[in-house]
Protein backbone atom coordinates (compact mmCIF):
# COMPACT_ATOMS: atom_id res chain seq x y z
CA UNK A 1 0.00 0.00 0.00
CA UNK A 2 2.96 2.38 0.94
CA UNK A 3 6.14 2.19 -0.64
CA UNK A 4 8.86 4.65 -0.39
CA UNK A 5 12.00 3.88 -2.08
CA UNK A 6 14.96 5.76 -1.27
CA UNK A 7 14.10 8.89 0.37
CA UNK A 8 16.29 11.80 0.75
CA UNK A 9 15.62 14.68 2.36
CA UNK A 10 17.57 17.96 3.36
CA UNK A 11 16.04 20.87 5.18
CA UNK A 12 17.93 24.17 5.24
CA UNK A 13 21.07 22.62 4.54
CA UNK A 14 20.96 20.06 6.85
CA UNK A 15 20.60 16.27 5.81
CA UNK A 16 17.35 15.12 7.67
CA UNK A 17 16.42 11.48 5.81
CA UNK A 18 19.20 9.10 4.33
CA UNK A 19 18.12 6.77 1.45
CA UNK A 20 15.06 5.63 3.77
CA UNK A 21 13.28 2.48 1.96
CA UNK A 22 10.17 0.68 3.18
CA UNK A 23 6.56 -0.71 2.16
CA UNK A 24 3.80 -0.97 4.15
CA UNK A 25 1.47 -3.82 3.31
CA UNK A 26 -2.46 -3.09 2.73
CA UNK A 27 -4.00 -3.51 5.84
CA UNK A 28 -0.45 -3.50 7.90
CA UNK A 29 -0.60 -1.47 11.23
CA UNK A 30 3.30 -0.46 11.48
CA UNK A 31 5.27 1.92 13.68
CA UNK A 32 8.26 4.40 13.10
CA UNK A 33 10.07 4.47 16.28
CA UNK A 34 13.40 6.56 17.19
CA UNK A 35 14.69 9.31 19.35
CA UNK A 36 13.62 13.14 18.92
CA UNK A 37 14.82 15.02 15.72
CA UNK A 38 15.65 10.97 14.14
CA UNK A 39 13.23 11.38 10.82
CA UNK A 40 10.06 10.20 11.63
CA UNK A 41 8.08 12.96 11.02
CA UNK A 42 9.69 14.03 8.41
CA UNK A 43 9.25 10.52 7.11
CA UNK A 44 5.32 10.97 7.26
CA UNK A 45 5.76 14.86 5.48
CA UNK A 46 7.49 12.96 2.65
CA UNK A 47 4.43 10.63 2.38
CA UNK A 48 2.51 13.71 2.10
CA UNK A 49 3.99 15.93 -0.19
CA UNK A 50 4.82 17.99 1.85
CA UNK A 51 8.25 18.18 1.62
CA UNK A 52 10.80 18.61 -1.71
CA UNK A 53 12.55 15.10 -1.51
CA UNK A 54 14.64 12.73 -3.38
CA UNK A 55 13.12 9.41 -4.10
CA UNK A 56 10.01 8.25 -4.87
CA UNK A 57 6.67 7.29 -2.76
CA UNK A 58 3.62 5.70 -3.43
CA UNK A 59 0.08 5.08 -2.24
CA UNK A 60 -1.77 2.26 -3.98
CA UNK A 61 0.58 2.68 -7.04
CA UNK A 62 0.20 6.55 -7.42
CA UNK A 63 3.29 8.69 -6.65
CA UNK A 64 3.01 11.28 -4.28
CA UNK A 65 4.34 14.15 -6.17
CA UNK A 66 3.53 13.27 -9.43
CA UNK A 67 -0.65 12.41 -8.26
CA UNK A 68 -0.83 14.05 -5.39
CA UNK A 69 -4.51 14.51 -5.56
CA UNK A 70 -4.94 10.44 -6.05
CA UNK A 71 -2.01 9.63 -3.34
CA UNK A 72 -3.47 12.09 -1.08
CA UNK A 73 -7.14 10.68 -1.60
CA UNK A 74 -6.14 7.98 -0.28
CA UNK A 75 -4.70 9.35 3.07
CA UNK A 76 -5.43 10.67 6.42
CA UNK A 77 -3.14 12.50 8.79
CA UNK A 78 -3.61 13.18 12.23
CA UNK A 79 -0.25 15.30 13.59
CA UNK A 80 1.44 16.09 16.42
CA UNK A 81 -0.27 19.42 17.03
CA UNK A 82 -3.39 20.17 15.01
CA UNK A 83 -4.76 23.35 14.06
CA UNK A 84 -7.40 24.70 12.46
CA UNK A 85 -7.41 28.28 12.22
CA UNK A 86 -10.45 30.45 12.98
CA UNK A 87 -13.76 27.69 12.13
CA UNK A 88 -15.74 25.97 14.42
CA UNK A 89 -15.26 22.37 14.82
CA UNK A 90 -18.44 21.37 13.01
CA UNK A 91 -17.12 24.04 9.94
CA UNK A 92 -13.89 22.26 9.72
CA UNK A 93 -15.53 18.75 8.78
CA UNK A 94 -17.74 20.36 6.66
CA UNK A 95 -14.79 21.74 5.34
CA UNK A 96 -13.11 18.27 4.39
CA UNK A 97 -16.78 16.79 3.71
CA UNK A 98 -17.11 19.31 0.75
CA UNK A 99 -12.82 19.12 -0.53
CA UNK A 100 -13.64 15.23 -0.31
CA UNK A 101 -16.94 14.67 -1.35
CA UNK A 102 -18.57 13.30 1.68
CA UNK A 103 -21.55 13.26 2.67
CA UNK A 104 -22.21 15.79 5.47
CA UNK A 105 -24.65 14.19 7.60
CA UNK A 106 -22.17 11.94 8.93
CA UNK A 107 -20.40 15.15 11.14
CA UNK A 108 -22.69 14.61 13.78
CA UNK A 109 -21.71 11.09 14.42
CA UNK A 110 -17.99 11.26 13.70
CA UNK A 111 -18.23 14.38 16.28
CA UNK A 112 -19.83 12.04 18.97
CA UNK A 113 -17.15 9.31 17.74
CA UNK A 114 -14.68 11.62 19.25
CA UNK A 115 -16.22 12.77 21.90
CA UNK A 116 -16.80 16.13 21.13
CA UNK A 117 -20.57 16.19 20.18
CA UNK A 118 -21.18 19.31 22.61
CA UNK A 119 -18.63 21.28 20.73
CA UNK A 120 -19.77 21.26 17.57
CA UNK A 121 -20.34 24.78 16.97
CA UNK A 122 -17.23 26.10 19.49
CA UNK A 123 -14.24 27.75 17.59
CA UNK A 124 -11.37 25.40 17.27
CA UNK A 125 -9.06 28.45 18.54
CA UNK A 126 -10.66 27.80 21.81
CA UNK A 127 -9.55 23.82 22.13
CA UNK A 128 -7.52 22.63 24.44
CA UNK A 129 -4.61 20.77 22.92
CA UNK A 130 -6.26 17.16 23.65
CA UNK A 131 -9.26 18.47 21.70
CA UNK A 132 -8.03 19.40 18.70
CA UNK A 133 -6.29 16.66 18.56
CA UNK A 134 -9.43 14.84 18.95
CA UNK A 135 -10.83 17.10 16.01
CA UNK A 136 -7.79 16.24 13.69
CA UNK A 137 -8.52 12.33 14.27
CA UNK A 138 -12.20 13.07 13.53
CA UNK A 139 -11.43 14.61 10.29
CA UNK A 140 -9.26 11.53 9.64
CA UNK A 141 -12.31 9.23 10.73
CA UNK A 142 -14.82 11.53 8.67
CA UNK A 143 -12.20 10.93 5.06
CA UNK A 144 -12.62 6.86 6.00
CA UNK A 145 -9.22 6.72 3.92
CA UNK A 146 -7.54 3.25 3.49
CA UNK A 147 -4.38 4.54 4.93
CA UNK A 148 -4.25 6.65 8.19
CA UNK A 149 -0.94 8.50 9.24
CA UNK A 150 -0.31 8.94 12.59
CA UNK A 151 2.48 11.20 13.94
CA UNK A 152 2.27 10.90 18.18
CA UNK A 153 -1.46 11.73 18.17
CA UNK A 154 -2.00 10.77 21.49
CA UNK A 155 0.74 13.04 22.81
CA UNK A 156 -1.51 16.37 24.13
CA UNK A 157 -4.01 13.08 24.98
CA UNK A 158 -4.66 12.85 28.97
CA UNK A 159 -4.93 9.35 30.10
CA UNK A 160 -8.70 8.85 29.31
CA UNK A 161 -8.09 10.46 26.01
CA UNK A 162 -5.25 8.15 25.12
CA UNK A 163 -7.36 5.21 25.71
CA UNK A 164 -10.49 6.20 24.11
CA UNK A 165 -8.20 7.17 21.18
CA UNK A 166 -6.13 3.83 21.54
CA UNK A 167 -9.52 1.84 21.47
CA UNK A 168 -10.92 3.80 17.70
CA UNK A 169 -7.13 3.71 16.22
CA UNK A 170 -7.80 -0.43 17.19
CA UNK A 171 -11.14 -0.49 15.92
CA UNK A 172 -9.72 1.40 12.41
CA UNK A 173 -7.06 -1.60 12.53
CA UNK A 174 -9.46 -4.43 12.49
CA UNK A 175 -11.36 -2.92 9.99
CA UNK A 176 -8.58 -3.23 7.61
CA UNK A 177 -7.13 0.60 7.52
CA UNK A 178 -3.46 0.84 6.87
CA UNK A 179 -1.91 2.54 9.67
CA UNK A 180 1.89 4.07 10.14
CA UNK A 181 2.39 5.50 13.56
CA UNK A 182 5.25 7.38 14.24
CA UNK A 183 5.21 7.03 18.29
CA UNK A 184 7.67 7.21 21.40
CA UNK A 185 5.24 5.51 23.82
CA UNK A 186 6.19 1.65 23.83
CA UNK A 187 2.38 0.94 24.85
CA UNK A 188 0.88 2.77 22.07
CA UNK A 189 3.52 1.10 19.73
CA UNK A 190 2.62 -2.52 21.23
CA UNK A 191 -1.01 -1.91 21.29
CA UNK A 192 -1.62 -0.73 17.39
CA UNK A 193 1.06 -1.87 15.69
CA UNK A 194 2.46 -5.14 14.05
CA UNK A 195 5.58 -3.81 12.99
CA UNK A 196 8.18 -1.30 14.07
CA UNK A 197 10.82 0.64 12.12
CA UNK A 198 13.55 1.83 14.40
CA UNK A 199 14.33 5.20 12.43
CA UNK A 200 17.94 6.61 13.82
CA UNK A 201 19.51 10.01 12.18
CA UNK A 202 17.84 9.59 9.22
CA UNK A 203 18.52 6.07 8.78
CA UNK A 204 16.18 3.41 8.74
CA UNK A 205 18.59 1.93 11.91
CA UNK A 206 17.25 -1.53 11.99
CA UNK A 207 15.56 -4.28 9.97
CA UNK A 208 11.89 -3.82 10.71
CA UNK A 209 11.10 -5.99 13.49
CA UNK A 210 7.95 -8.05 14.98
CA UNK A 211 5.95 -5.81 17.86
CA UNK A 212 6.94 -7.77 20.75
CA UNK A 213 10.72 -7.89 20.35
CA UNK A 214 10.94 -4.23 19.55
CA UNK A 215 8.86 -2.80 22.78
CA UNK A 216 10.91 -4.41 24.86
CA UNK A 217 14.20 -2.92 22.95
CA UNK A 218 12.45 0.84 23.28
CA UNK A 219 11.36 -0.23 27.50
CA UNK A 220 15.28 -0.44 27.87
CA UNK A 221 16.17 2.63 26.03
CA UNK A 222 13.89 4.55 27.91
CA UNK A 223 15.27 2.90 31.29
CA UNK A 224 18.78 3.49 29.72
CA UNK A 225 17.94 7.64 29.26
CA UNK A 226 16.55 7.27 33.22
CA UNK A 227 20.37 6.37 34.04
CA UNK B 1 -6.10 23.61 -11.57
CA UNK B 2 -9.80 22.43 -10.22
CA UNK B 3 -12.21 25.74 -9.89
CA UNK B 4 -14.31 23.83 -7.08
CA UNK B 5 -11.34 23.27 -5.14
CA UNK B 6 -9.76 26.76 -5.43
CA UNK B 7 -13.42 28.22 -4.69
CA UNK B 8 -13.66 26.16 -1.63
CA UNK B 9 -10.78 27.37 -0.49
CA UNK B 10 -11.34 30.45 -0.81
CA UNK B 11 -14.55 30.60 0.43
CA UNK B 12 -13.21 29.39 3.92
CA UNK B 13 -10.19 32.21 3.47
CA UNK B 14 -12.79 35.12 2.88
CA UNK B 15 -14.76 33.43 5.64
CA UNK B 16 -11.90 33.08 8.50
CA UNK B 17 -10.74 36.55 7.17
CA UNK B 18 -13.83 38.25 7.95
CA UNK B 19 -14.08 36.79 10.93
CA UNK B 20 -10.34 37.79 12.25
CA UNK B 21 -9.99 41.08 14.79
CA UNK B 22 -7.34 42.56 12.47
CA UNK B 23 -9.78 42.51 9.26
CA UNK B 24 -12.59 43.82 10.87
CA UNK B 25 -10.64 46.93 13.09
CA UNK B 26 -8.70 47.35 9.63
CA UNK B 27 -12.36 47.56 7.31
CA UNK B 28 -13.80 49.87 10.59
CA UNK B 29 -10.95 52.43 10.40
CA UNK B 30 -11.67 52.47 6.36
CA UNK B 31 -15.22 52.90 6.75
CA UNK B 32 -14.61 55.50 9.25
CA UNK B 33 -12.09 57.59 7.48
CA UNK B 34 -14.05 56.84 4.42
CA UNK B 35 -17.07 58.62 6.00
CA UNK B 36 -14.79 61.36 7.65
CA UNK B 37 -13.84 62.43 4.56
CA UNK B 38 -16.66 62.12 3.05
CA UNK B 39 -18.10 64.86 5.38
CA UNK B 40 -15.22 67.48 5.51
CA UNK B 41 -15.66 67.63 1.61
CA UNK B 42 -19.45 68.14 1.92
CA UNK B 43 -19.17 70.47 4.33
CA UNK B 44 -16.56 72.64 2.09
CA UNK B 45 -18.10 71.80 -0.87
CA UNK B 46 -21.08 73.91 0.85
CA UNK B 47 -18.97 76.76 1.02
CA UNK B 48 -17.59 76.63 -2.16
CA UNK B 49 -20.83 75.32 -4.30
CA UNK B 50 -18.02 72.24 -5.57
CA UNK B 51 -19.70 69.16 -6.89
CA UNK B 52 -19.28 66.69 -4.18
CA UNK B 53 -17.90 63.76 -5.38
CA UNK B 54 -15.21 65.62 -7.18
CA UNK B 55 -13.75 66.73 -3.55
CA UNK B 56 -15.16 63.34 -1.96
CA UNK B 57 -13.02 61.68 -4.55
CA UNK B 58 -9.49 63.39 -4.52
CA UNK B 59 -9.76 63.50 -0.79
CA UNK B 60 -10.86 59.35 -1.17
CA UNK B 61 -8.01 59.09 -3.57
CA UNK B 62 -5.28 60.01 -1.18
CA UNK B 63 -6.24 57.90 1.61
CA UNK B 64 -7.16 54.55 -0.47
CA UNK B 65 -3.31 55.22 -1.28
CA UNK B 66 -1.99 55.33 1.86
CA UNK B 67 -4.39 52.75 3.31
CA UNK B 68 -4.67 49.78 1.31
CA UNK B 69 -1.68 48.92 0.73
CA UNK B 70 -1.00 48.91 4.11
CA UNK B 71 -3.81 46.78 4.95
CA UNK B 72 -3.50 44.30 1.77
CA UNK B 73 0.67 43.88 1.92
CA UNK B 74 -0.33 42.58 5.81
CA UNK B 75 -2.94 40.72 4.99
CA UNK B 76 -1.46 38.92 2.22
CA UNK B 77 1.73 38.06 4.16
CA UNK B 78 0.14 37.06 7.25
CA UNK B 79 -2.46 34.60 4.71
CA UNK B 80 0.20 31.85 4.41
CA UNK B 81 3.13 32.30 6.65
CA UNK B 82 0.48 32.64 9.65
CA UNK B 83 -1.07 28.90 8.63
CA UNK B 84 2.76 27.68 8.16
CA UNK B 85 3.54 28.29 11.58
CA UNK B 86 0.68 27.08 13.44
CA UNK B 87 0.42 23.96 10.79
CA UNK B 88 -2.94 24.67 9.99
CA UNK B 89 -1.53 24.39 6.45
CA UNK B 90 0.31 21.07 6.95
CA UNK B 91 -3.46 20.06 7.02
CA UNK B 92 -5.07 21.74 4.35
CA UNK B 93 -2.27 20.15 1.92
CA UNK B 94 -2.80 16.88 3.43
CA UNK B 95 -6.03 16.86 1.47
CA UNK B 96 -6.61 15.91 -1.87
CA UNK B 97 -5.89 19.12 -3.35
CA UNK B 98 -2.67 20.76 -5.31
CA UNK B 99 -0.98 23.49 -4.55
CA UNK B 100 -1.68 25.04 -7.02
CA UNK B 101 -5.44 25.07 -5.74
CA UNK B 102 -4.44 26.14 -1.87
CA UNK B 103 -2.41 28.66 -2.88
CA UNK B 104 -4.84 30.42 -5.49
CA UNK B 105 -7.81 29.95 -3.36
CA UNK B 106 -6.11 31.53 -0.52
CA UNK B 107 -5.66 34.49 -2.58
CA UNK B 108 -8.60 34.41 -3.91
CA UNK B 109 -10.04 34.39 -0.45
CA UNK B 110 -8.02 37.32 0.56
CA UNK B 111 -8.88 39.39 -2.31
CA UNK B 112 -12.67 38.70 -1.96
CA UNK B 113 -12.58 40.16 1.53
CA UNK B 114 -10.57 43.01 0.79
CA UNK B 115 -12.87 43.64 -2.02
CA UNK B 116 -15.62 43.89 0.21
CA UNK B 117 -14.04 46.00 2.73
CA UNK B 118 -13.36 48.22 0.01
CA UNK B 119 -16.88 48.66 -1.11
CA UNK B 120 -18.45 48.40 1.71
CA UNK B 121 -16.22 51.50 3.22
CA UNK B 122 -16.76 53.19 -0.13
CA UNK B 123 -20.32 52.13 -0.74
CA UNK B 124 -21.50 54.00 2.54
CA UNK B 125 -19.44 56.89 1.89
CA UNK B 126 -21.17 57.13 -2.23
CA UNK B 127 -24.30 56.88 -0.77
CA UNK B 128 -24.21 59.50 2.05
CA UNK B 129 -22.41 62.06 -0.99
CA UNK B 130 -24.72 60.86 -3.69
CA UNK B 131 -27.88 61.90 -1.18
CA UNK B 132 -26.77 65.03 0.16
CA UNK B 133 -24.88 66.43 -2.90
CA UNK B 134 -26.39 65.15 -6.11
CA UNK B 135 -24.33 62.46 -8.31
CA UNK B 136 -21.90 65.26 -9.76
CA UNK B 137 -18.74 63.10 -11.31
CA UNK B 138 -20.35 59.94 -10.47
CA UNK B 139 -18.16 58.02 -12.70
CA UNK B 140 -14.62 59.44 -11.30
CA UNK B 141 -15.97 58.05 -8.14
CA UNK B 142 -16.84 54.57 -9.73
CA UNK B 143 -13.35 54.57 -11.24
CA UNK B 144 -11.72 55.50 -7.87
CA UNK B 145 -13.59 52.28 -6.82
CA UNK B 146 -11.82 49.83 -9.14
CA UNK B 147 -8.64 51.66 -9.17
CA UNK B 148 -8.70 50.67 -5.37
CA UNK B 149 -9.49 47.38 -6.17
CA UNK B 150 -6.84 47.09 -8.68
CA UNK B 151 -4.16 48.32 -6.67
CA UNK B 152 -5.67 46.47 -3.74
CA UNK B 153 -5.07 43.09 -5.88
CA UNK B 154 -1.56 44.56 -6.51
CA UNK B 155 -0.02 44.98 -2.79
CA UNK B 156 -2.13 42.34 -1.64
CA UNK B 157 0.04 39.99 -4.44
CA UNK B 158 3.43 41.14 -3.21
CA UNK B 159 1.96 40.68 0.38
CA UNK B 160 1.65 37.02 -0.54
CA UNK B 161 5.11 36.51 -2.03
CA UNK B 162 6.64 38.21 1.30
CA UNK B 163 4.63 35.62 3.50
CA UNK B 164 5.65 32.88 1.07
CA UNK B 165 9.29 34.06 1.28
CA UNK B 166 10.06 34.52 4.57
CA UNK B 167 7.27 32.06 6.07
CA UNK B 168 7.57 33.74 9.64
CA UNK B 169 4.70 36.21 11.08
CA UNK B 170 7.03 38.44 12.77
CA UNK B 171 9.38 38.37 9.31
CA UNK B 172 6.43 39.18 7.07
CA UNK B 173 4.91 42.00 9.34
CA UNK B 174 8.42 43.74 9.33
CA UNK B 175 8.65 43.48 5.58
CA UNK B 176 5.30 44.17 4.90
CA UNK B 177 5.74 47.70 6.99
CA UNK B 178 9.08 48.21 5.02
CA UNK B 179 7.65 48.06 1.44
CA UNK B 180 4.87 50.11 2.37
CA UNK B 181 7.26 52.88 3.46
CA UNK B 182 8.93 51.95 0.31
CA UNK B 183 5.64 52.31 -2.12
CA UNK B 184 4.23 54.95 -0.25
CA UNK B 185 6.65 57.07 0.53
CA UNK B 186 10.49 56.10 0.12
CA UNK B 187 10.27 56.18 -3.50
CA UNK B 188 8.45 59.09 -4.45
CA UNK B 189 11.58 60.67 -2.20
CA UNK B 190 14.14 58.71 -4.08
CA UNK B 191 12.45 59.72 -7.43
CA UNK B 192 12.79 63.11 -6.27
CA UNK B 193 16.63 62.87 -5.16
CA UNK B 194 17.36 60.78 -8.31
CA UNK B 195 15.67 63.00 -10.85
CA UNK B 196 17.84 66.10 -8.83
CA UNK B 197 21.19 64.14 -8.57
CA UNK B 198 20.78 62.26 -12.54
CA UNK B 199 19.45 65.16 -14.19
CA UNK B 200 15.93 62.62 -15.03
CA UNK B 201 14.53 63.26 -18.29
CA UNK B 202 10.50 63.24 -17.98
CA UNK B 203 10.46 59.51 -19.82
CA UNK B 204 12.72 58.24 -17.35
CA UNK B 205 10.87 59.82 -14.33
CA UNK B 206 7.76 57.86 -16.33
CA UNK B 207 9.64 54.75 -16.28
CA UNK B 208 10.55 55.10 -12.70
CA UNK B 209 6.95 55.01 -11.45
CA UNK B 210 5.77 52.75 -14.08
CA UNK B 211 7.64 50.47 -10.96
CA UNK B 212 5.50 51.73 -8.42
CA UNK B 213 1.65 49.96 -8.57
CA UNK B 214 1.49 53.12 -5.66
CA UNK B 215 2.22 55.90 -8.25
CA UNK B 216 0.34 54.05 -11.32
CA UNK B 217 -2.80 54.26 -8.98
CA UNK B 218 -2.13 57.91 -8.46
CA UNK B 219 -1.89 58.74 -11.71
CA UNK B 220 -4.87 57.34 -13.19
CA UNK B 221 -6.59 58.12 -10.08
CA UNK B 222 -5.80 61.56 -10.64
CA UNK B 223 -6.74 61.20 -14.48
CA UNK B 224 -10.25 60.39 -13.61
CA UNK B 225 -10.75 63.34 -11.98
CA UNK B 226 -9.17 65.51 -14.04
CA UNK B 227 -6.49 65.91 -17.20
CA UNK B 228 -5.30 69.40 -16.38
CA UNK B 229 -1.64 69.08 -16.76
CA UNK B 230 -0.84 70.79 -13.85
CA UNK B 231 -2.45 68.79 -11.22
CA UNK B 232 -1.13 65.63 -13.35
CA UNK B 233 2.51 66.04 -12.30
CA UNK B 234 5.49 65.31 -14.93
CA UNK B 235 4.97 61.95 -15.21
CA UNK B 236 0.97 62.11 -15.90
CA UNK B 237 1.71 65.03 -18.41
CA UNK B 238 4.67 62.93 -20.15
CA UNK B 239 2.39 60.21 -20.14
CA UNK B 240 -0.37 62.06 -21.64
CA UNK B 241 1.66 63.53 -24.00
CA UNK B 242 3.03 60.07 -24.74
CA UNK B 243 -0.15 58.22 -24.85
CA UNK B 244 -3.26 60.31 -24.68
CA UNK B 245 -6.04 60.49 -22.52
CA UNK B 246 -7.11 57.28 -23.78
CA UNK B 247 -3.89 55.24 -24.29
CA UNK B 248 -2.41 55.96 -20.47
CA UNK B 249 -5.06 54.85 -18.74
CA UNK B 250 -5.44 51.68 -20.21
CA UNK B 251 -1.46 51.31 -20.25
CA UNK B 252 -1.49 52.19 -16.08
CA UNK B 253 -4.24 50.30 -15.54
CA UNK B 254 -2.00 46.97 -17.88
CA UNK B 255 0.51 47.39 -15.79
CA UNK B 256 -1.47 47.37 -12.38
CA UNK B 257 -2.64 44.46 -13.74
CA UNK B 258 0.90 43.20 -14.65
CA UNK B 259 1.93 44.40 -11.08
CA UNK B 260 -0.79 41.53 -9.78
CA UNK B 261 -0.11 38.70 -11.79
CA UNK B 262 3.66 39.04 -11.51
CA UNK B 263 4.04 38.59 -7.56
CA UNK B 264 1.33 36.21 -7.45
CA UNK B 265 3.20 33.82 -10.13
CA UNK B 266 6.29 34.23 -8.34
CA UNK B 267 4.64 33.37 -5.24
CA UNK B 268 3.16 30.41 -6.27
CA UNK B 269 6.50 29.19 -7.86
CA UNK B 270 8.31 29.41 -4.56
CA UNK B 271 5.32 27.53 -2.94
CA UNK B 272 5.77 24.89 -5.05
CA UNK B 273 8.70 24.14 -3.69
CA UNK B 274 8.57 25.09 -0.23
CA UNK B 275 8.87 22.70 2.66
CA UNK B 276 5.64 22.64 4.92
CA UNK B 277 6.99 21.93 8.44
Amino acid sequence: MITATDLCLALDGRAVLDHVSFTVAAGESVALVGPNGSGKTSILRCLLGLVPFDGRVTIDGHDVMREPIAARSLLSYVPQKAAFGDAAAHEVLAFVAKLRRLNRSRIPLTLREVGLEGHAEQRVRTFSGGMQQRLSLAVALLADTPVLLLDEPSASLDREGQGHFFEIVARLRKRGHTLLLASHRPEEVESLCDRVLHIDRGRIAAPATPIVRHARVIALGARGERR
Amino acid sequence: MRIRETTLVAARELHDAMRSRWFIVAAGCFLALSLGLAMLGLAGAQRSGLAGFDRTTASLLNLALVFVPLVTLSLGGLGIAGELEDGSLALLLAQPITRGEAYAGKYLGLLAAVTASICIGFGATGIIVGVAAGSGNARGFLALVALTLLLGAATLSIGTVLSVALRARARVIGAAFAVWLLLVYVSDLGTIGLTLARNLAPGQVFTLALLNPVQQARVLGTLALTDRLDVLGTVGAFGLDHFGTVGLPVLLAGVLLAATALPFVVGYVLFRRTAIT
